[in-house]
């Protein structure tokens, strides 16, 4: 990933050094690709197999990684429940998204969060750690130390100027952010783009100093995966993001190189709290579309549906 | 061969602290050192009034040495093995040697008698000068905390290079650090004793130690006793120098043998090879010559001395305003705690519950409960939560002061309640959109409820378990707008923590509905606990809509 670099900053020498590393990483708002006749794939299937479903759909994992190049996958991995409690990606979805990476040709991808609660545990049992074991080259990681954070500028951030964001994403020319389907207590819906807060140092600014919605537009315009894959296998509709609380099945896996539109189409899969919303009644994801960063119109986007 | 005897016991030892986390194996017993130590033993038993079957393994110690003899203390003892490798700093200088021997030889058999009296009349003295408390202590809090630095410092250094190679494992290694208070304390104690090697080899073995006075009572039955061959001794004396113990007699040719650990020191530094360890059936026959001691030596006074103190100190222990409070003032204990008076009975305070804990909560306490709730575990909530599926402290813990749980019966060993102070909170006192308790709550104990048109968070009592993730996690700068209260803690000696919290109707399992029937309140409705009834009422104003969406 590709960040400009924020201007005076403290770590002057961090920086300097950061900007030694070469990336080649050409990010731009990666919208459908060229002869895409689609938008959004959205495939209804056990995880494992919807998810292969989806890859294949959207024309192999060869589109988004190239031989020799540098993944990180963002799973949410950031409680210590197993996935039938919904506030987990499924790990057959990240092992499927990691094995199609290798195969594909990446050098390493590197599976990644900054977990709420304590971190082995979390990679213990959430399963995503056991269903990655044995896939060469990929490295299952939640890391709870500043060290491993490097700073990077927001362009046009609203109320972000500048964050501290994992080096591996900094130096990783591919991401891919795989999301877990699930309510929250202060964004409404936790989906795509509001995973992108496990990449990030400080994200409690979110809570007690911005506006959290348009700090997460920010993060969105920051840091914008090559593909979101969304886990709506099962939704955790309530009491998120924590959990306990009610778990649906809508059994979909929702994936796109538009995080907005990903995002908008996994609002209404399920209904959130005894309710159901439309994509523009969630202000994070209203806010993003206000950017340029996506679409949010489910209604006109050209949906491919499949089963698997 | 005791070298590598001492050296091994010290591995094992090192490694049982080292496992003690929470993947730790159900069959692997972490604390089995502790649980071999019959001073530790007995004294939580004379305290607790109540046998304690884990404690039970100390009697293998106990048979150990009426059948061998005191060779704990020579071969065994970690703390023993200790003394004797850090001699080194000690041994190129001529010590002063302690001119009344044989009166400080009697101080560990008074503090023995302290210690047991104490314990009898409720006070638990011991693990302040037990060798394996002592240094599994110094263990938690000093050596612990600086290993990891050290790791963590290594790691850091060679992290460039590890992440060129591309070992992207090791690149990411990174121990979380420990840190604890007392440190300091637990350091200069174990310096201490170090440093009194000055004076004497193996000062605090001989002088102090009243785990070795205890086996020095049961020694003097054991099966090898130290003999010497009258013909070849020329009385030059070399054995009473060499011994580390001062347990070569002045006549040589005697022993003491309660202070004897058969370390066999004395053997090798003969010159004419005239002392032997024979079994005890070969022991009275020629040419060995029978010479030892009346064991151990205690004079009457010092005892009937030492005892009244030891009961003086827990009469007096006991009458202080922190035991008239123990009720209303109690530390945050870890989940699994027996009632407070026991547990201060009982805990040994070694610390292997606080190495252990995962999240680093269990902190060691100063003055907080008393003199008598030294280096006891409490809850840090601020500083860290009680992990939901974690119950290792209790497993680790040799007297079972805190209980050996299954995690569901530990997830209902509620250890106090969130209080919400209002004043403090941002959404109460300032009205800032915060929920962040709510969103770290593991039991779901915190919801909304429409106050002032507003959305404001309440604990549920009876589902909080009192884990602290909300106390940890509030931003509010300071102390914590949400402090655990040890509140409704629940503290059983034995019996099901499930069935207590059923009686008290408390559930810690979630009622997904609540949640969405605050949600759906109408602003203004002044927050009163309606029932379910009135849910979604017809005709109603419109409900509010939930927190992100417009």
């Amino acid at each position: 990933m590709q960040l400009p670099r924020p201007g005076r900053t403290r770590r002057e020498f961090l920086r300097a050094a950061a900007a030694g590393l070469a990336w080649a990483c050409p990010v731009g708002p990666a919208h459908a690709g060229a002869g895409d006749d689609f938008d959004l794939v959205v495939v209804s299937g056990e995880p494992a197999a919807a998810t292969r479903r989806a890859l294949d759909a959207l024309g192999g994992m060869a589109r988004f990684v190239r031989k020799g190049q540098r993944v990180v996958l963002k799973p949410n991995m950031s409680f210590t429940n197993p996935p039938e409690k919904g506030t987990t990606t499924h790990p057959a979805v990240v092992a499927t998204v990691a094995r199609a990476c290798m195969e594909a040709g990446a050098e390493r991808v590197v599976v990644l969060d900054y977990p709420l609660r304590p971190a082995q545990l979390c990679l213990e049992r959430s399963g995503i750690k056991d269903a990655c074991r044995g896939i060469a080259g990929v490295h299952v990681l939640a890391l709870e130390e500043r060290k491993f954070f490097r700073p990077a500028a927001v362009p046009g951030g609203k109320v972000l100027q500048r964050l501290e964001v994992f080096q591996d994403v900094l130096e990783a020319q591919v991401l891919i952010n795989l999301p877990q389907a699930k309510s929250h207590s202060t964004t409404g819906v936790s989906l795509g783009i509001k995973n992108l807060m496990g990449l990030i140092w400080d994200r409690w600014s979110f809570h007690s100093r911005h506006n959290i919605n348009e700090a997460l537009a920010d993060l969105a315009a920051a840091l914008r995966p090559h593909l979101t894959l969304l886990d709506a296998t099962r939704a955790l509709v309530d009491n998120g993001p924590g959990g306990p609380g009610t778990v649906q099945n809508p059994n979909l896996v929702i994936a796109g190189t538009d995080p907005v539109a990903v995002d908008a189409y996994g609002v209404g899969v399920a209904p959130w709290y005894g309710r159901s919303f439309r994509a523009r009644q969630v202000e994070h994801i209203l806010a993003a579309h206000q950017r340029g960063l996506g679409r949010i119109d489910v209604e006109q986007m050209r949906i491919r549906r499949e089963t698997a | 061969m005791r070298r590598a005897a001492q050296t091994l016991s010290l591995f094992l030892f090192s490694l049982l602290f080292v496992l003690a986390t929470y993947t730790l194996p159900a069959w692997l017993p972490a604390d089995a050192y502790l649980r071999l130590d019959p001073l530790l033993g007995l004294s939580a038993l004379l305290a607790g009034k109540a046998v304690i079957p884990r404690v039970l393994w100390a009697l293998v110690l106990v048979g150990a040495t009426l059948i061998v003899g005191r060779f704990f203390c020579g071969y065994v003892c970690p703390l023993g093995a200790a003394l004797d490798f850090l001699d080194v700093f000690f041994r190129h200088r001529p010590r002063p040697g302690m001119r009344r021997e044989a009166a400080l030889r009697q101080v560990k058999y008074g503090l023995l008698a302290l210690c047991l009296a104490a314990a009898l009349a409720g006070l638990s003295l011991a693990y302040l000068l037990d060798p394996l408390a002592l240094l599994t202590r110094f263990y938690a809090f000093v050596l612990y905390p600086l290993a990891i630095t050290l790791l963590n410092l290594a790691l850091d250094v060679l992290r460039p290079a590890l992440r060129a190679a591309g070992w992207i494992g090791l690149a990411h290694l990174h121990y979380p650090q420990p840190v604890f208070y007392m440190t300091v304390v637990t350091f200069l104690v174990f310096a201490g004793i170090i440093a009194l090697n000055r004076l004497a080899p193996r000062f605090w073995c001989r002088y102090l130690c009243p785990l070795g006075a205890l086996l020095s009572f049961l020694s003097p039955l054991g099966l090898f006793r130290r003999r010497v061959d009258a013909r070849g001794c020329n009385a030059c004396l070399e054995c009473r120098q060499a011994c580390p113990m001062g347990a070569a007699g002045e006549d040589p040719e005697r022993t003491h043998v309660a202070e004897c650990i058969q370390c066999r020191t004395c053997a090798e530094a003969c010159p004419t090879g005239a002392i032997g360890f024979p079994a005890f059936a070969a022991a009275g026959n020629a040419p060995w010559r029978a010479g030892e001691y009346a064991a151990p030596e205690v004079s009457r006074r010092g005892f009937v001395a030492a005892a009244a103190g030891g009961l003086a100190a827990a009469f007096l222990a006991d009458r202080t305003p922190f035991a008239a409070l123990q009720d209303k003032r109690q530390l945050i204990r870890p989940p699994g705690a027996i009632p407070e008076a026991e547990f201060l009975r009982t805990c040994i305070r070694c610390g292997e519950c606080m190495k252990a804990c995962l999240t680093n909560t269990l902190q060691p306490s100063l003055w907080q409960s008393g003199l008598a709730g030294l280096w006891t575990p409490r809850m840090e909530p601020r500083f860290a939560p009680c992990e939901q599926h974690c119950n290792v402290c209790g497993r680790v813990c040799p007297t079972q002061a805190i209980r050996t749980l299954p995690l569901e019966e530990k997830t209902h060993a509620k250890v106090g309640t969130a209080v919400l102070r209002r004043e403090r909170c941002l959404v109460w006192a300032e009205d800032k959109l915060c929920l962040i308790c709510d969103e770290i709550c593991p039991y779901n104990a915190i919801v909304f409820r429409a106050v002032e048109g507003y959305r404001r968070p309440v604990v549920i009592a009876s589902r909080c378990n009192g884990c602290g993730y909300c106390e940890q996690r509030c931003p509010v700068q300071g102390e914590s707008a949400i402090v655990v209260a040890p509140q409704g803690a629940i503290r059983l000696g034995d019996g099901s923590y499930i069935e207590e919290a059923k009686k008290l109707q408390l559930e810690f399992v979630p009622d997904p509905g609540d949640d969405r029937f605050h949600l759906e309140q109408p602003p203004g409705s002044a927050g009163e606990r309606g029932g379910p009834g009135g849910r979604a009422m017809p005709g109603g104003p419109q409900p509010a809509k939930p927190k992100g969406f417009l």
